[in-house]
């Protein structure tokens, strides 16, 4: 009952947040705009000089343009907005749980009777279903591009099985899902939303990518089984999973580091770190 | 009839990391009913009790009963209204959809927005945002929220803060209307005369120790009765015999006599009788601000 209560409260915040619009809003014009209208154009119209058409063995314009197409619009939505889509997700994270302590808000809610849990769970699931309604929103809008692209090139204008779609939303949903709850853990450890918004961010833009880089330059089959537990590389994997929208002519599919399922299970575990840790730190520290 | 207890601490006290103690063994008791005002100069310990009365921080020893539970459990929650500090609410949100969020969390009825509203007098400027209120709606916004859940017990911390002098008048006769009947209402203060108008009983903090509690009558001490009269010999001789000679003292020139006040009239005849000249007779009472000021050794609030 207390955390019907807390989710029926933190949904109503949510719905009438303009933060969460304008983030949600911004991704789907980035997703219109630089996602196909940019790359329609592009293809369309390659500037003078050039050079792709002469790189060998490199896709034309025009096979580039089939990932524009509504047949890939499942792997482009899922390679394109793996991470840069996440980043709004982290956005979302600590915006929803940030500014209570940025407002002060946090001692409100907690004068009221839910327990502390309670409203964490209610918190929790209002932001899960928050970044669902962003990836179905993102899928539509890239869907409906893709649709808009197929009909001014004479494509075909079939989309993927809706089982496919289903599941390109649910993995979607869980590394969107895996960032917003990075996001919220952040603003929960440091009480605030602008260092929880540089850190994820630089996590995201910069220290990931240099660990892989360092492990890599390392090489040998025990630094590969590292790597598959940093969780931006198992985002990575479960994007790739649906395949690539296209690669070079004659060049084989690079295979992942690792499959499907265990990229869902490590982001799964990731997910329940950071709601548990949550939870532990609102349980016990003070307001103060 | 025995008074019963809405909050009690035994040994309440909070030491920081830095080993700073907050509050020392503090040992406080409400009353159902009573407006307690719960006086101290600024980082006396007031703030650091209430959160702690509000499960808000955990105390380092000692413990509390407030509404009958653990102090932050559900159940004692369900029972307490609260401001702690500055108000806080969601700015982009109006005063009723703050309250309605918060209606929410506490499983009450949107119907008691309305009347919470009314009763604060904010139904006019209820559907505007929140970030446009002044400090005074902002005040008035947060006790509306405190009834929301038409509490037994009101915990207000510095509900007067940050107001103008109209908005404190308003504030304080909003306490004192909602203080009456059966609810009752802590307030923390540093300001003696809004503490003295609304407050039946008060605690008075000094460094985290509760260093007196009591009526304000009690705290006051009985009222005094100055005599100037010569010759002044005469007169000592005939006041003595009226109140006893271990109730009359001497300050500043005049006597000073612990009587009953009714008695006055008589002590003024019987000293004209005598053949003495009284020049003085008036009723003195210590004020609120001389006893704080004496517990604390502070300057006051004011």
């Amino acid at each position: 009952m207390n955390l019907v209560a807390a989710f029926r409260g933190e949904l109503y915040k949510t719905v009438k947040r303009p933060a969460i619009w304008v983030c949600i809003g911004l991704l789907l014009m980035l997703a219109v705009l630089l996602g196909y209208a940019l790359s329609w154009y592009l293809f369309t119209h390659p500037p003078a000089g050039a050079t792709r058409n002469q790189a060998p063995g490199a896709p034309t314009f025009d096979q580039l343009k089939v990932i524009l197409y509504p047949a890939s619009f499942v792997k482009q939505t899922l390679n394109q907005w793996s991470t840069l889509g996440g980043v709004f997700a982290l956005i979302l994270g600590v915006l929803s749980q940030g500014s209570e302590y940025g407002w002060g808000t946090v001692k409100t809610l907690f004068t009221q009777h839910p327990s502390r849990v309670s409203m964490l769970v209610g918190k929790v699931l209002a932001l899960a279903l928050t970044v669902l309604l962003t990836v179905v929103l993102l899928f539509a809008v890239d869907a409906g591009s893709s649709y808009v692209i197929a009909l001014v090139d004479g494509k075909s204008t079939d989309f993927p099985a809706l089982i496919d779609i289903e599941k390109g939303v649910a993995a979607a949903w869980l590394i969107f899902g895996f960032w917003a709850a990075f996001g919220f853990g952040l603003a929960t450890l440091f009480r605030q939303s602008a260092m929880a918004i540089g850190l994820g961010l630089a996590y995201a833009i910069l220290i990931e990518g240099i660990l892989l880089n360092i492990l890599a330059s390392v090489g040998g089959d025990v630094v590969k089984q590292i790597q598959q537990w940093f969780p931006i590389a198992n985002t990575g994997y479960l994007a790739q999973s649906f395949g690539t929208a296209i690669r070079a002519a004659g060049q084989p599919a690079v295979k992942p580091l690792a499959d499907a399922n265990h990229a869902v299970t490590v982001l799964l575990i990731y997910v329940a770190v950071f709601v548990v840790g949550s939870a532990i730190l609102v349980r016990q520290r003070d307001v103060t | 009839m025995l008074q019963e207890t809405v909050v009690e601490t035994t040994g309440l006290s909070k030491r920081y990391g830095n080993g700073v103690v907050a509050v020392d063994n503090l040992q406080l008791n409400v009353f159902r009913g009573e407006v307690y005002g719960f006086l101290g100069p600024n980082g006396a310990g007031k703030t650091t009790t209430l959160r702690m009365l509000l499960g808000l921080i955990k105390p380092t020893t000692g413990s509390a009963r407030v509404a009958g539970s653990a102090p932050g459990s559900p159940a004692s929650l369900a029972k307490i209204g609260a401001i702690v500090e500055t108000p806080a609410f969601y700015p982009y949100l109006s005063g009723y959809d703050n309250l309605r969020v918060l209606a929410d969390y506490c499983g009450v009825p949107y119907s008691r927005i309305g009347p919470a509203l009314d009763q604060v007098e904010l139904t006019p400027r209820a559907k505007h945002k929140f970030a446009t209120y002044s400090m005074g709606m902002k005040q008035r916004l947060g006790v509306a929220s405190a009834l929301l859940k038409e509490p037994e017990l009101l915990i207000l911390d510095e509900p007067t803060n940050g107001l103008d002098p109209q908005g404190m008048a308003d504030m304080r006769n909003l306490i004192i209307q909602i203080g009456q009947g059966e609810r009752t209402v802590l307030i923390s203060s540093h300001l003696l005369n809004e503490v003295e108008l609304m407050c039946s009983r008060i605690g008075v903090i000094q460094k985290g120790k509760l260093v007196a509690e009591g009526t304000i009558d009690d705290l006051r001490g009985a009222a005094h009765l100055i005599v100037r009269a010569a010759p002044a010999d005469k007169a000592r001789k005939v006041l003595e015999a009226v109140a006893g000679s271990p109730n009359v003292t001497v300050e500043d020139g005049a006597f000073r006599l612990k009587v009953d006040l009714g008695r006055t009239s008589q002590i003024n005849r019987q000293l004209v009788e005598a053949g003495v000249e009284v020049t003085e007779l008036r009723t003195a009472e210590r004020s609120l601000e001389e006893v704080f000021m004496e517990l604390t050794g502070t300057q006051g609030g004011l």
